[in-house]
């Protein structure tokens, strides 16, 4: 939380130490200043529109008329503009049931992640028990385990048990996260100690101590660890392709990229894209909503830094 | 006091057994999943790869270390001094360079030797090859590995380079770098599929738009992914584009704690950018930078999505990469055993990226 808002108090522009001697210098500088702050400008502008042309692109072919792009694809303003694909996104084929498989996998996978990892965190960091190092330990010895290596074990183990093509296969292994469990250790271990016993003073026992005062305190550290997880989960496509093969059990991701291998090439191009567009929409209105949030998460990814 | 110290661990005692109870109760929804879905995968992984182990189900029979001599070995195999030679005398370079100070010092330390004798076993190991007529048992294990090295050794400059240029770009306080960062991000957001099927299609050669963008340019449609020169590098290029943001993130977060009076300080001695980039931001970054680099190198390895669902390893086997093989070998040729020993050893070498990482972030710390 203290690197988000740390360095706006210490950068040199809101310092007014700094400020107040070097307020004639700027003065005498500012118009050239100026020019260089527009130059500036206008190269980020360019590098960002550069960067999102093949967004653009994705998002004009959605919205151009399948058979206009038969014969010119290659415009960034929509050809026939139509809303046609967007609006048949739901309609036609699986599309529907795959966006529905994914948003149950995701919010599923996201809640339980972030409840046990902040529960695990709070013993490890809070409280005193025989072996809390070494299962500890152990804990952070499966952050050098990748799960994209180890996914052939993991699948004899569902085909065993027969649960391929499950909610539970698709989300069970997923909820396991050593990650999270280190980043809520580290969260809680930095909550001061009076908090914790002044509940214990008032008679409130460990659970009811971790769900109404540690859970509440620790939801900036819970907001970034949910978002993360969400778009992992949104995102993940080794494991569903693996377990989830009947098509009717596909999430967004696998489905679109099974879309791919035979989809009626060129003639469909546009549907194809306004299901990308679609397939990516909960991810884009997360990013808008929780930018800082998801952006605090990748900054915890790094152990704090 | 006398009182206080035989009461003091009688509490403790007293607290070390209810917090057992509380703390078996906290833990142990998360610790069961991660027994099952982490750690004994990991045991599985062994047991099977000592199996013929058929994905029908058919077949499980020990077979020993067969699975490894398939993968290691092959028919007619010798050593020659040689074989590979530029890159051997590299690393003989580097392990005569970890050596170095040691000899001067008189001292070494456990991990270094372990270091200097793992170069080593790999310059010497290097040197087997097929003979004339000979062959290696799985081929396209070495060129997976080969793919994967090469993707690892493409992607992570460019993708680190330019996150920290992006990063360094948008440092400071200015109006709308915030707005720029978050438009350079975005494409980390969408999933895998949804990339390529961009790409894929922005590619192209006759239907794509690059294609027309670079047209006025005169130049000519490439066939970036039907080609086996640039179909790499056009997955490069598309994971570049999709993951820079994640980097650019982390830097500018690692470029905030920079001491921005150290800046002002070099300007009034007279420091140049390069000057200023080089001893200041590097150092005051390294950590970050460190960071960054072995998280890069470790999902390079574990590359597959776009791999997979652009190229799908071809054309022919220009790209295919390891979690590709293992893939490939699992579910299409059906065989989980040989899978897992190929796993394994993929976990292997990425064990030693994360115990290296350690090493030097360990160090930095003291």
């Amino acid at each position: 939380m203290s690197t988000m808002t740390a360095p706006r108090t210490t950068h040199p522009t809101t310092r007014p130490r700094s400020a107040s001697p070097m307020t004639p210098a700027v003065a005498n500088r500012s118009p050239r200043r100026a020019l260089m702050t527009t130059w500036y400008h206008v190269a980020m502008i360019i590098a960002a529109v550069v960067w999102l042309i093949p967004m653009l692109w994705m998002l004009s072919l959605s919205l151009s008329d399948n058979a206009a792009l038969t014969r010119n694809t290659q415009s960034l303003i929509p050809v026939e503009p139509t809303l046609e694909n967007l609006l048949g996104v739901f309609s036609v084929g699986l599309t529907s049931r795959w966006f529905i498989n994914s948003a149950i996998v995701s919010i599923l996978t996201t809640i339980l992640t972030v409840l046990l990892c902040a529960m695990a965190g709070y013993a490890f960091a809070r409280i005193e028990f025989r072996g809390r190092t070494i299962v500890y330990a152990s804990v952070l010895a499966g952050l050098m385990i990748p799960k994209e290596a180890m996914f052939i074990p993991l699948f004899t183990m569902f085909a065993d048990m027969t649960m391929h093509n499950t909610y539970q296969a698709l989300i069970l292994p997923r909820i396991a996260a050593p990650l999270g469990v280190f980043l809520m250790t580290q969260f809680f271990s930095q909550v001061p100690q009076e908090v914790e016993e002044a509940a214990r003073i008032d008679g409130a026992g460990p659970w009811r101590t971790f769900f109404s005062i540690m859970l509440p305190l620790a939801r900036p550290a819970m907001i970034a660890l949910a978002i993360f997880t969400f778009v992992q989960t949104w995102n993940d496509y080794l494991w569903p392709l693996v377990s989830a093969t009947k098509s009717e059990m596909f999430t967004i991701t696998t489905g679109l990229a099974s879309l791919q291998g035979n989809f009626a090439q060129a003639t469909e191009l546009g549907s194809l894209m306004a299901r990308g567009l679609i397939g990516s929409l909960p991810l884009l209105l997360v990013f808008l909503f929780f930018q800082r949030h998801l952006i605090r998460g990748i900054s915890m990814t790094s152990g704090g830094k | 006091m006398a009182a206080i110290a035989t009461e003091v661990p009688e509490q403790v005692r007293r607290r070390r057994r209810t917090g057992l109870k509380y703390g078996i109760g906290f833990t142990a929804p998360f610790m069961l999943l991660y027994a099952a879905f982490v750690l004994y995968p990991v045991v599985q992984a062994v047991q099977m790869s000592f199996f013929d182990w058929d994905l029908l189900g058919s077949v499980r029979e020990f077979i020993g270390i067969d699975n490894y001599v398939r993968m290691l070995w092959g028919e007619g195999i010798t050593w020659s001094m040689t074989h590979q030679f530029g890159w051997r005398l590299a690393l003989l370079a580097l392990a005569v360079g970890l050596m170095i100070r040691p000899l001067l010092n008189r001292r070494i330390t456990g991990w270094r030797l372990a270091g200097v004798v793992g170069v080593l076993v790999l310059v010497f190991a290097l040197g087997f090859h097929p003979a004339e007529g000979g062959f290696w048992f799985d081929p396209e294990f070495w060129v997976a590995l080969q793919n994967t090295l090469v993707f690892t050794a493409i992607s992570t400059p460019l993708i680190v380079g330019l996150g920290l240029g992006m990063a360094m770009a948008l440092q400071g306080r200015r109006r709308g770098v915030r707005v720029y960062q978050m438009v350079f991000f975005l494409p980390y957001i969408l999933p895998v599929s949804v990339v390529t099927l961009v790409w894929t299609y922005f590619l192209s050669p006759n239907q794509g738009l690059l294609a027309a963008l670079l047209a006025p340019l005169g130049i000519d449609p490439v066939p970036w992914l039907a080609s086996t020169d640039t179909a790499m590098l056009a997955i490069v290029i598309t994971t570049v584009w999709w993951t820079v943001g994640f980097n650019l993130v982390l830097f500018a977060a690692g470029l905030q704690d920079v001491d921005p009076s150290l800046y002002e300080a070099a300007s009034l001695d007279g420091a140049g950018a390069w000057r200023k980039f080089v001893s200041i931001t590097l150092p005051g970054i390294r950590h970050v930078l460190l960071l960054v680099l072995v998280m890069q190198v470790i999902a390079s390895f574990q590359v597959f999505g776009q791999v997979n669902i652009m190229t799908g390893g071809g054309p022919g086997t220009s790209t295919v990469v390891a979690i590709q093989h293992i893939y490939e070998t699992g579910f299409r040729d059906f065989e989980l055993g040989y899978a897992s020993a190929l796993s394994l050893f993929l976990f292997a070498v990425m064990l030693v990226v994360s115990v290296i990482q350690m090493r030097f972030l360990g160090k930095d710390d003291k």
